[in-house]
């Protein structure tokens, strides 16, 4: 479970709050949904689960450790894969392949498992044929599945993802959307930023922000009905 | 499209499966040997590299696209020590002798060697496994404070994002195409000036860009100091047997004066 307790961030030199006391659980295997203008903090937020970002007031619990210390954020980003919104600043790696390794080999494990984590990744996210491109060549949605792939072959308990569609042809978010669907069926946890409400209407919950504050939380139906 | 400088060309000759660090030996030992060259060793170099050429089953087309942007470079040490090595007996042209003729062709031709040498090993390693063999080349450089986990990571960002910055730098010159500006019109100097216009939105774009690569290399755990590798680096018996054939070629190249 990921327990954000009376989170508040104000960032270096700016004058006024990007997050304003955040209190918010997210289970095992839920698929929560953020939605809110741009500039309401979303991004903010989800920088918070993995310890990109450490609150400035409150406390954030990733599976009972707190982001604060320091010693635990290996660990931390491990359980909390994140996707952020432009996937060409995402990979650094040279082929598919040696990016989706890029996490494993961070987490210190072994050739041989290393392989095993980086060929599975990628055929779960259909890529399984692009393993020795150049990411230069591929077109968005591709760059956006293998990020997926990046964060999968951590072995995530959770997944957040900053506008995982934007940018995106119709067909190409359909394939991630399914994807992301198919993922939380097995059991990660899905934290999807967007604003774009029809993409959510299949969400557990729905979080609506708006300047630095959770206004409405709910099932789609509460928060549909509530608009 | 055709090959760029010292490009990877895929294959799988023996060259091509060499252990990337033996690979990398060898630049450096047929570098020293050069470096001692009188005409028997250019001879011996040459028939070495020209063998390696062979297995490998590069082309000469290749070698010469390797060396061709430094022509002018040869040229220059050519001339400089044909018309300026003054000792030794006069030759049919006026200020030139046969001493600096030879001198000249010698040293041209160890630099020849020494990009050739290069260019072949990087056309017959990939990136990732030269990569792989410099950081182990560098580890026990560890302890002298060389980080080589961080070098290898870092030059291969590097050469991930040298496309992509070549395809932003087309978007921004055609944004300014599209705004009226003209990059072929006027003269040196103008141009160089208008120059400035697609470097400056390059270089902004770049801190903008690194400092979310920074953010996403941390978000999946990367942190300084070792990590591990899904490629795995192994010695095979021929592996030993050419760096020790290349060791004793090298010795006896070296001392036999």
């Amino acid at each position: 479970m990921i327990k954000v307790e009376h989170l508040v961030h104000t960032y270096e030199g700016g004058n006024s709050p990007a997050l304003r006391a955040i209190d918010l659980e997210i289970e095992e295997g839920e698929y929560v949904a953020i939605i809110g203008p741009i500039g309401c903090g979303k991004t903010t937020l989800i920088k918070h689960l993995n310890a990109l970002l450490i609150p400035t007031e409150g406390n954030v619990w990733v599976d009972g450790m707190n982001t604060k210390d320091t010693r635990l954020a290996g660990e931390i980003r491990q359980r909390v894969g994140m996707v952020f919104q432009n996937p060409d600043n995402q990979i650094v790696g040279m082929t598919v392949e040696e990016d989706v390794a890029f996490g494993p080999e961070n987490l210190r494990l072994p050739p041989g498992e290393i392989r095993r984590r980086v060929t599975e990744a990628l055929e779960a996210v259909g890529m399984g044929s692009y393993a020795q491109r150049h990411p230069h060549t591929l077109s968005g949605g591709e760059k956006r599945l293998v990020t997926l792939a990046d964060v999968l072959a951590m072995n995530p308990s959770y997944i957040a993802l900053d506008e995982p569609t934007s940018s995106l042809d119709p067909a190409g978010r359909e394939m991630v959307l399914t994807l992301l669907r198919g993922l939380n069926k097995q059991g990660i946890a899905m934290i999807h930023v967007t604003h774009n409400m029809d993409e959510i209407t299949g969400a557990d919950r729905i979080i609506v922000m708006e300047d630095g504050r959770i206004v409405l939380s709910g099932t789609p139906g509460e928060v549909f009905s509530g608009v | 499209m055709g090959y760029k400088l010292g490009q990877y060309i895929p294959g799988s000759s023996l060259v091509h499966r060499l252990d990337p660090r033996v690979k990398i030996a060898a630049v450096m030992l047929v570098s020293i040997t050069v470096l001692r060259a009188d005409a028997f060793i250019v001879v011996a170099v040459t028939i070495l590299l020209a063998g390696i050429t062979f297995i490998a089953r590069l082309s000469l087309a290749h070698l010469l696209r390797a060396v061709r942007p430094l022509v002018i470079f040869f040229a220059l040490i050519f001339l400089v020590h044909l018309f300026f090595f003054t000792p030794g007996a006069p030759s049919p042209l006026p200020l030139a002798t046969y001493e600096g003729l030879y001198r000249g062709a010698i040293l041209t031709w160890r630099f020849v060697f020494l990009i050739l040498s290069a260019a072949i090993l990087t056309m017959t390693t990939l990136p990732s496994e030269l990569i792989s063999g410099l950081e182990r080349c560098l580890r026990p450089l560890r302890p002298l404070g060389i980080p080589s986990h961080d070098v290898a990571v870092m030059v291969s960002i590097v050469l991930r994002f040298v496309p992509t910055l070549l395809q932003e730098l087309d978007q921004i010159k055609e944004a300014q195409m599209a705004r009226g500006a003209d990059f072929k019109a006027g003269n040196l100097l103008a141009r160089m000036k208008r120059v400035s216009s697609l470097v400056i939105p390059l270089i902004r774009n770049s801190i903008l860009r690194a400092e979310e690569v920074a953010m996403g290399m941390e978000g999946r755990g990367y942190r300084r100091g070792p990590r591990t590798y899904m490629r795995e680096l192994r010695m095979t018996p021929s592996d030993y047997i050419i760096l020790a054939l290349l060791v004793i070629l090298t010795g006896l190249g070296v001392y036999r004066w």
